[in-house]
């Protein structure tokens, strides 16, 4: 069952019954289960225990928040200080056998510089146990996917940012493996270039493989998947789809915006609503801002509004569902 | 509103004359070198030398002064026949002669300490920069390359001034206060120039050196085996090459020395005549072999060896050792001049030498070290 | 609060967690292993500043050659052979590879890339090492048969003997260099100043106190490569400028003392020094595998406080 805090748990009307017995059979990739991991009196990660699903998730949190740990913990480059961390059910510390199927695109951009794109992704195929046929036919086809065929033949250190982005994920995908984990793929990269890579890890989800997305750039993860860890100070903040954790998080109310002519007229209006903690005119823009705590009950009210006063909305928006406004709620606490 | 404002470009105030930029760089770098805990101690231990010359300096000044303190150390020094009866008698004629042994016992002792200094914060000087790509950060600022070479430099200066020059200078108040005779200046005075100029030789030779190694590699490891290797395996090779010669050199001109019976008691026993014998075969060695230095090329290979030489030369080792060697036994002058004055071959060779590794440095400094515009 | 279900997976992943990776994939990735290590000496400035040791040796070996005709070629060999290139030039080849065995892939921040691989630590530090002992070696033996042949071409000794007494030097400077890299392997993974730890060693234990007639030369590598090329090779030499005298240069210089025990029986056996030389190496090489296998690799976290 994931840690959330007392609070969310209990008031989500979806949230499943906070005992083991009630998850359903083992759909979870890598598993924490009391997880701490110091550097003498630094904590990484502390008492850390979540299951990350099968699909596409993304791990986010601000700097030292936990990630690069949590995924050198979850690949076998680093072992728990505490707990027990399992990736496709098996213990990953000094486990060679697991990494046929986890592949990481790490976040350092390293690389043997003076091998080209193909040979350096061809020797991760070799490093992965493939045979020299399976190498070059595995090789070719995922250059090709990440889309870096015409340029296989430069040395690495010839390369764009994105190009080096883009080589760094074919080595992690070249052995087909089940398991993703990429570390900040998006870094450094152009718009062109990060639309690509987005595009090949929604395809990859869509493939059936799982993947672990760490990343700052929210809204760009918040494209990729609904679903979210956010990590802070080494300990689970929060964990599952964004619109829920958003729902749960009561201490903030929603922040809806309504463009309206008759704003004023409106704001009368809605005030008498119970659920509405409050109201202000953004003059310039002709509208206001509706501070609630139950925003789909207010959603479900403006229609009628419309039709029984003869108010007519002219636009309904709000940045609160985003990740970014749970990610400033919850890290800024 | 576009930004055109970045980074110092809008500053209107006074910028400091390219005289003194280097030593922000410089600063900074003996920042970091300090933090080496290993590094601290080994420049703790590199002053161990300048204790020693203070206090021989400072025990020479009060045998100046006839000083009762140093009585029984005389008493000692005479016993042991390491200071003859005529320097004790009139130690001032003998000051400058004792006084560059001094420095030049300092010198060579603190030759090797120099190295392992340079070994310890010399190669990441650039290398470092290189593999980090910080170039473009410094020649982007109002810094020219002369202006960061310059900095660099100044980081090797600052450890082997302090572990040098500074020693030189203090050790050399010292033993004038020590003999409260202002005389001193005037008898040494050369000698404090000529230790305070060999140690500028050595800061500008070494730095260099390290500075154009550092920046071959962006691995500082191997360029610290680089060093490594010129300073040992260039020690070791000459050493090798002047065994060959000078084995040559005595089997082709001498007679096979006398037998040197084997055992402690067989040697107690030999006469005055075979003891004579054996002298004598061992005064003419020695002769023979400095002659024969005169024209060995062969210390040229040593690094060290160089700098040793123009240590001498700037020191004048060789002139008080001529004079000292007055004090012994016309048969003896000889052999005391030849085994303690080192090879002598002219002290020009080893400067074209040093200069020719100095120019090509500036050239591989010129080189790896590219100026902005150039970089690609 | 569960993240919704994914899209069903087009293969199940029962039958993947199920499969180990059989051996021969097992081995391939060891043998890339290997080859990367080695493409990795051929790459950078190492194997230029190699070649300059190499050049020094044989061009030192020509000067003297040219410069004293009639220096007897076995004293020569002698000088070149069993004292330069073992007290300075072996250290430091295997100083210059095997100190980057890890620190380098450390450094360069690529040790993350074997590290996900389907190799067990100590397999991948074992190849790694493999890889380092082949370059070393061919070095080795290049650099000894270009010696010898600077040496002993154009001399009396008849090619056999001198291509033999290459062969006998090539395989004690293998065997000292190969001893040196695990050493020198173990200690990087011991401690970041594999450089001055390994300067000091080289200069001191083995430079200085292998010469003292105490105990603490037992645990020098060249202690037991000078009584294998001793009780293996004859040093007997004619003396420079005296072609009727011959000394045992050997003897003389290494201090053994054949005067008053010819058979040196005070002194190991060949067989005893090949066995602690070998045994050495072993236990160095699987020592080192461990603590490669027990050690965190770091990149971005904190190696400590």
């Amino acid at each position: 069952m994931t840690p959330v805090p007392q609070s969310l748990a209990a008031q989500s009307p979806t949230a499943p019954s906070p005992t083991p017995q009630s998850v359903a059979a083992p759909r979870s990739i890598v598993e924490f289960h009391g997880v701490s991991k110091w550097y003498g009196n630094v904590i990484g990660i502390n008492k850390l225990t979540l299951r990350v699903p099968v699909g596409v998730t993304g791990l986010l949190g601000p700097n030292g928040a936990g990630k690069s740990t949590f995924l050198q913990l979850a690949t076998g480059q680093l072992y728990a200080s505490q707990g027990k961390i399992r990736v496709l059910g098996q213990p990953v510390w000094n486990n060679s056998a697991i990494n046929r199927q986890i592949g990481l695109c790490p976040e350092q951009d390293a690389f043997y510089e003076w091998m080209t794109g193909w040979d350096f992704v061809h020797t991760s195929a070799r490093l992965a146990g493939l045979s020299r046929a399976a190498a070059r036919d595995a090789t070719e086809r995922t250059l090709d996917a990440v889309g870096m065929t015409q340029y296989q033949g430069r040395a690495v250190r010839g390369y764009s940012k994105g190009m080096r982005q883009r080589t760094k994920l074919a080595q992690s995908l070249v052995h087909d493996p089940q398991v993703l984990f990429l570390d900040e793929p998006l870094t450094g990269t152009d718009p062109v270039a990060r639309h690509d890579l987005m595009t090949i890890i929604q395809r990859l989800g869509s493939e059936g493989k799982s993947v672990l997305v760490s990343s700052h750039v929210l809204h760009e993860v918040q494209t990729l998947t609904p679903n979210i860890i956010l990590l802070n100070h080494g300990r689970l903040v929060a964990e599952g789809n964004v619109r829920d954790i958003r729902d749960l998080i009561d201490e903030h109310p929603h922040h809806i915006v309504l463009i309206c002519d008759e704003y004023r007229r409106l704001a009368g209006r809605i005030l008498s609503w119970d659920d509405v903690e409050g109201v202000r005119v953004l003059a310039k823009e002709k509208g206001l801002m509706v501070e609630t705590h139950k925003p789909d009950a207010f959603y479900s009210r403006l229609p009628q509004l419309s039709l029984e006063d003869g108010l007519a909305i002219k636009e309904v928006y709000s940045d609160d569902d985003s990740l970014e406004s749970v990610f400033k709620y919850l890290v800024n606490k | 509103m576009p930004i055109f404002d970045q980074g110092y470009q809008h500053w209107k105030g006074h910028l400091s004359g390219h005289g003194w930029r280097w030593l922000a760089i410089a600063r900074h770098g003996v920042r970091i070198g300090l933090q080496g805990r290993v590094f601290r101690i080994v420049l703790l231990v590199s002053l161990l030398p300048a204790l020693v010359l203070a206090t021989v300096l400072s025990i020479w000044s009060l045998i100046e002064r006839k000083s009762d303190l140093v009585g029984p150390i005389v008493q000692f020094l005479s016993s042991m026949q390491i200071l003859s009866p005529t320097v004790a008698a009139d130690p001032r004629q003998y000051r400058l002669e004792v006084w560059t042994l001094c420095y030049n016992y300092f010198f060579s002792t603190e030759l090797t300490l120099s190295m392992i200094l340079i070994v310890l914060v010399g190669p990441n000087l650039i290398s470092q920069d290189l593999r980090f790509n910080a170039l473009p950060l410094y020649l982007s600022r109002p810094l020219r390359r002369i202006d960061y070479l310059g900095g660099k430099l100044g980081v090797i200066g600052a450890f082997l001034g302090l572990a040098i020059i500074v020693p030189c200078l203090v050790t050399y108040a010292l033993g004038l206060l020590f003999s409260l005779d202002v005389t001193i200046v005037r008898d040494t005075y050369r000698l404090l120039l000529a230790s305070v100029a060999y140690g500028l030789v050595i800061i500008v030779c070494s730095g260099m050196l390290i500075l154009a190694l550092s920046s071959l590699s962006r691995n500082s490891r191997y360029v610290a085996l680089f060093w490594v290797s010129i300073w040992i395996v260039g020690g070791l090779a000459s050493t090798i090459l002047e065994g060959v010669y000078y084995g040559q050199v005595a089997a082709s001109q001498m007679s096979r020395p006398p037998e040197m019976p084997r055992g402690r008691d067989a040697r107690r026993r030999m006469t005055p005549a075979d003891l004579e014998k054996q002298q004598n075969w061992a005064e003419d060695f020695q002769t023979r072999m400095a002659e024969a230095s005169k024209t060995d090329w062969r210390p040229l290979i040593s690094y060290t060896s160089n700098l040793s030489r123009i240590g001498r030369e700037l020191l004048g080792t060789d002139a008080a050792w001529r004079k000292l060697s007055e004090l012994q036994p016309a048969q003896m002058r000889g052999r005391v001049v030849a085994s303690n004055a080192g090879p002598l071959y002219p002290w020009y060779w080893s400067a074209g030498v040093l200069a020719g590794l100095f120019v090509i440095s500036v050239c591989v400094l010129s080189l790896s070290v590219r100026s902005l515009d150039r970089l690609r | 609060m569960t993240a919704p279900v994914a899209e069903s997976p087009t293969r199940t992943m029962t039958p993947a967690l199920a499969r180990r990776p059989p051996a021969s994939s097992r081995l391939i990735a060891l043998w890339s292993v290997y080859v990367l290590t080695l493409r990795q000496h051929l790459h950078g400035k190492r194997w230029m500043v190699i070649a300059g040791m190499c050049l020094l040796c044989v061009g030192l070996v020509v000067l003297v050659r040219a410069t004293a005709l009639d220096f007897p070629p076995l004293m020569l060999e002698f000088n070149f052979g069993f004292m330069f290139i073992p007290q300075a030039v072996l250290p430091l080849i295997a100083l210059i590879y095997a100190s980057g065995i890890v620190q380098d892939e450390q450094e360069e921040q690529t040790m993350t890339y074997l590290l996900i691989r389907p190799i067990p630590k100590w397999a991948l530090y074992s190849a790694k090492l493999f890889a380092t002992l082949t370059t070393t070696v061919i070095l080795v033996v290049g650099l000894t048969a270009l010696t010898y042949a600077a040496v002993y071409l154009g001399s009396k000794t008849g090619i056999k003997e001198a291509s033999y007494r290459a062969l006998q030097a090539a395989a004690i400077h293998s065997l000292a260099v190969v001893a040196y890299c695990c050493l020198f392997g173990l200690i990087s993974l011991l401690t970041k100043r594999i450089l001055i730890v390994g300067i000091l060693y080289a200069l001191f234990l083995e430079g200085l106190l292998a010469n003292m007639p105490f105990s603490i030369r037992l645990a020098t590598v060249i202690y037991y490569t000078r009584l294998i090329a001793y009780r293996s090779m004859s040093f007997v030499s004619a003396v420079p400028g005296n072609p009727d005298r011959t000394t045992d240069v050997a003897a003389e210089i290494w201090q053994l003392d054949v005067h008053t025990d010819p058979a040196l029986l005070d002194h190991p056996q060949m067989r005893t020094c090949l066995i602690v030389l070998l045994v050495a190496c072993a236990a160095c090489s699987v020592l080192a595998a461990l603590l490669f296998s027990q050690r965190e690799f770091h990149v971005k976290t904190p190696e400590k406080a």
